[in-house]
């Protein structure tokens, strides 16, 4: 499994380098696969639904979980251009999903100087130039939130006062309290943040704070500072359908508050084998010559 | 007209119930359980000991407290060519031991390295988690058997049964790339061990671990330490990603304009 996951970072960095001398050419006409859910015309929702309890009295999301929004971490952002580009390089199906449903034109809302070094990322993840360049998830480090809520599958296990979530890549999970306490210190910082829960009625409302300024929102960049804060609804809205949305705000780096959405669709619960993502990574020194890691 | 019979009979009974009931307390004084009726060990928890520097018996060194060992007898069977590579691994320990990589540190050693984890019990699962590189354990206690094996895992395969108020955990699968501890003490891919995790009181879970390995011990060997329920009011698990550590390589994330 090491393996395997080294080695698809590893040929998307590559192609990617390989495919800024050419044109890449359009991507092919591809349907939606079954039960894709356009974020950003989702379909009408059953308000009367009313979701089973746990036995502590919590609307119960237990079980497992993963995006049917038809999103790729390599970017959230761009619908043509850099499905065209990862269609050229990887020879999968164009995605389509566009999470941010704010602002309309579906890109992050940097301030004019972030908007700068937001470009120089994106030229950079072609073939970057130190691996000080390259994606933080391609080096082995931990995804932050949202991103990891749209890499793949999660188990969520509730117990009396706290929401868990274990995620199958990189063995990654979130503790997330509901019993009211406050955010830990702001002098701790970490790459999956701080999780406060709280319901409001059928939505889990998590407050994630404490975040670092090292994770992206995807692979061509996505950057944020240290006051990077997201709040999270999760809302069941049929027995397999959760609605998510983060909006998320960065007074240093962003314009305004922006929200993305992901619907999850319940998967069939399996065992949640080894993810092991650090121990054989060669990315870093494949993209640096050999040298740093 | 009072039964001065029945009067007796019935203090007697009430005498009896009370030793009963104050006999039962004594040998299970109000352990928390979980509604299936096992013992909850649901909370964080941290070993007190020196056993991440070394299982066995040691003096101080410089950044290195001494201690008791937890290996029961103190000697671990090496086979002879299996105790010189030990004694390799502890000269090169700066550079050899698997945690200076900040690798998935295996099991047994993730249970007794200095940072606290969390433990979750449903009926069919106790989920694991630990602050050092955010490893997680899945003991599965379903009544499932081991996959087909052999399969190459950091922390191995954990399939768990209660023996009564006793959690037994079998552990195979695992890869020969980790150690026990930072002075060198090792295993094979053919580890097999046996954990048994027995509640001592509501705040203190003793955790014995039977460790099998034909390829490097002559004969199975046991350890044994308590692991203590941390009690302070709203502590929780923070991050050891010490992968991450080395600012030096970072994206240079502009603060402003």
């Amino acid at each position: 499994m090491t393996r395997l996951l080294a080695g698809i970072v590893i040929g998307l960095v590559l192609a990617d380098a390989v495919s800024a001398q050419q044109a890449p050419p359009p991507p092919p006409k591809a349907a939606p696969p079954p039960g894709w859910i356009d974020p950003r015309n989702p379909p009408k929702e059953d308000s009367a639904f009313t979701p089973a309890r746990t036995p502590d009295g919590q609307p119960n999301f237990e079980g497992e979980w993963a995006q049917a929004s038809d999103i790729i971490t390599y970017s959230i952002e761009d619908p043509e251009l850099e499905r065209a580009e990862h269609t050229a390089i990887s020879g999968q199906r164009p995605m389509v999903g566009r999470p941010i449903i704010d602002p309309i034109d579906g890109k992050i809302p940097y301030q004019p100087w972030a908007a700068k070094y937001a470009a120089f990322l994106h030229e950079q993840h072609r073939k970057p130039s130190s691996v000080k360049y390259l994606d933080p998830v391609s080096r082995g480090f931990q995804e932050g939130i949202p991103r990891i809520n749209y890499q793949g599958t999660f188990v969520i296990q509730q117990f009396p006062g706290t929401v868990l979530m274990t995620y199958d890549y990189h063995h990654t999970y979130r503790v997330i309290p509901l019993d009211g306490r406050p955010h830990i210190g702001k002098d701790i910082k970490l790459w999956m943040g701080d999780s406060r829960g709280r319901w409001e009625g059928n939505t889990l409302v998590v407050d994630v704070a404490n975040n670092n300024d090292q994770t992206w929102l995807q692979i061509v960049g996505g950057f944020h500072s240290d006051v990077f804060h997201v709040v999270e609804r999760w809302t069941l809205t049929a027995p397999d359908h959760i609605v998510y949305l983060a909006t998320i705000d960065d007074a240093k780096v962003y314009s305004r508050p922006w929200t993305l959405r992901v619907d999850f669709r319940r998967q069939k619960v399996e065992e949640q084998w080894e993810s092991a993502i650090w121990e054989g990574n060669k990315t870093p020194e494949i993209v640096s010559g050999g040298g740093e890691k | 007209m009072v039964d001065r019979y029945a009067v007796r009979s019935l203090l007697t009974a009430v005498v009896m119930t009370l030793a009963v009931a104050a006999s039962a307390q004594t040998t299970s004084p109000a352990l928390p359980r979980t509604p299936d009726g096992k013992p909850d060990f649901s909370g964080i928890w941290q070993v007190m000991n020196t056993a991440a520097w070394d299982i066995q018996d040691h003096s101080a060194q410089s950044g290195v407290p001494a201690g008791i060992g937890v290996v029961v007898g103190n000697e671990i069977p090496y086979k002879p060519e299996a105790l010189a590579k030990k004694r390799r691994n502890y000269d090169d320990r700066a550079t050899a031991d698997p945690e200076t990589k900040c690798y998935l540190p295996g099991v047994p050693r993730v249970m007794y390295m200095p940072y606290p984890f969390q433990i979750f019990q449903k009926p069919g699962q106790m989920t694991m988690l630990f602050e050092y590189v955010h490893a997680t354990r899945y003991i599965y206690t379903d009544g499932t058997q081991h996959p087909d094996g052999h399969i190459d895992w950091w922390m191995g395969d954990s399939r768990g049964r209660w023996e009564g108020d006793t959690l037994v955990v079998d552990v195979v699968d695992f890869n020969e790339d980790t150690w026990f501890d930072r002075a060198g003490n090792f295993h094979s891919d053919e580890l097999h061990l046996v954990e048994r995790f027995t509640a001592l009181d509501r705040d203190h879970i003793t955790y014995e671990v039977t460790v099998e390995d034909s390829k490097v011990f002559t004969r199975p060997w046991r350890m044994s330490m308590i692991l203590y329920r941390h009690r302070e009011p709203n502590l929780q698990l923070l991050e050891y990603d010490c992968f991450g550590f080395d600012n030096a390589f970072h994206p240079p994330v502009p603060q402003s304009q």
